[in-house]
């Protein structure tokens, strides 16, 4: 197993549980699994980030560029629980000035 | 000079993760902390991954890359080699982490991190191929007096009638799967066969944790006892589901029922 994606439906809400690893070779399946649920109009979205144990830029390309896309539609994608590596690769590359993070799923879904 | 260890891959995007394993390795061995370690993996898979889509375009399908890797006395050094063409990935601009949502553009952003998470980057252009250099400093306490890892363990209870129980906490990823090992092992060289894991306090197990479980069970096995395990979170027992392994293992929904069900 290398990423393993959980979605699950909630009333206002769309989680995504984040397991393993995302680069290069994933970060589209993320991408595309996030790009489904926007298609189908939902656009309030909860990235659970506890299991993500490495994340390259490809997978924050894909966050941005999804965040971008659900912002025009009213909606936002919110984070939760990054791993103290990720938290720290988010805050180099200014996002977490951009993305609204909190410390857990039940407060990220909770925000909406 | 240190001793230099070298791995060579195809230049496609799915061999990154094969040099990433590799350069995590060596970081590891050259005793540099885990988020240092990290910073390494991070900053070759973006040397590589830029490498493979925009110095190959794709098509590197018949071209290597070679990773060097090297301990010094005060730093890491890896070194990458490609024959794209000529890239100085220092020579661009980086991208502004301050840049509003509405104004950044997706790219450039490999770069950034490799010079962020290094403390050195250097680039050549020597016979027509690529070097790129990454230094990550160790801290001059690791290069001295190594520190004592082999206090840090797991609880372990005996139980009337030899059992033993070991209740692993936290993550099992590469870096505390050897704990659990210690622990496993040093009950299994003691003659202590029947061995139970309860993993309610686990919340993450990365392929080291199975394989570590796996080779402490066939022990168990080979001496007339068992592994069990209990108390496993629904995403572990998703973990063990996918992978095989609850054929493998016998599983209960907690120790109090493992113990009264094998004892």
């Amino acid at each position: 197993m290398v990423m393993e994606i959980n979605v699950s439906e909630m009333k206002r809400v769309q989680l995504f549980e984040v397991i393993g690893r995302v680069d290069s070779t994933n970060a589209g399946e993320l991408g595309a699994a996030l790009d489904k649920t926007v298609d189908e109009g939902r656009s309030n979205l909860v990235l659970d980030l506890s299991n993500v144990e490495y994340m390259s830029s490809a997978g924050l390309r894909e966050m941005v560029r999804v965040l971008k896309r659900v912002k025009r539609g009213g909606g936002d994608l919110r984070l939760a629980n990054p791993s103290d590596r990720v938290k720290e690769v988010l805050e180099l590359a200014g996002l977490d000035t951009i993305f609204e993070i909190y410390p857990t799923q039940v407060e990220a879904v909770g925000s909406f | 000079m240190g001793e230099v260890s070298r791995l060579v891959i195809v230049a496609r995007l799915e061999e990154v993760r094969h040099a990433c394993d590799f350069v995590v390795e060596e970081a590891e061995a050259a005793r540099l902390d885990k988020r240092a370690v990290y910073h390494c993996q991070m900053a070759v898979d973006e040397a590589l991954t830029n490498i493979i889509e925009h110095g190959y375009d794709y098509h590197g399908d018949n071209s290597e890359i070679e990773i060097l890797c090297e301990t010094e006395p005060t730093r890491f050094l890896i070194t990458i080699v490609d024959e794209s063409p000529a890239f100085d990935p220092l020579a661009h601009h980086s991208p502004d982490p301050t840049e509003p949502l509405d104004s950044r553009e997706p790219g450039g952003w490999g770069i950034y991190f490799i010079r962020k998470l290094m403390d050195d980057v250097r680039y050549q252009r020597i016979d027509n191929r690529n070097y790129l250099i990454l230094s990550k400093n160790r801290p001059a306490a690791i290069t001295g007096v190594q520190p004592d890892e082999s206090e840090e363990t797991f609880p372990v209870r005996f139980l009337d009638g030899g059992a033993v129980v070991i209740s692993p906490i936290g993550r099992l990823d590469s870096n505390t799967s050897p704990v659990l090992e210690r622990a496993l092992t040093s009950q299994l060289q003691k003659g202590h066969f029947r061995l139970f894991v309860d993993m309610p306090d686990v919340e993450y197990i990365a392929s080291s944790g199975l394989k570590v479980l796996v080779s402490a069970w066939r022990r168990a096995q080979d001496g007339g006892g068992n592994v069990v395990l209990s108390g496993l979170q629904p995403r572990i027992r998703e973990i063990f589901e996918m992978v095989g392994f609850d054929m493998l293992f016998e599983i209960f929904p907690d120790l109090d029922t493992a113990l009264a069900q094998k004892s």
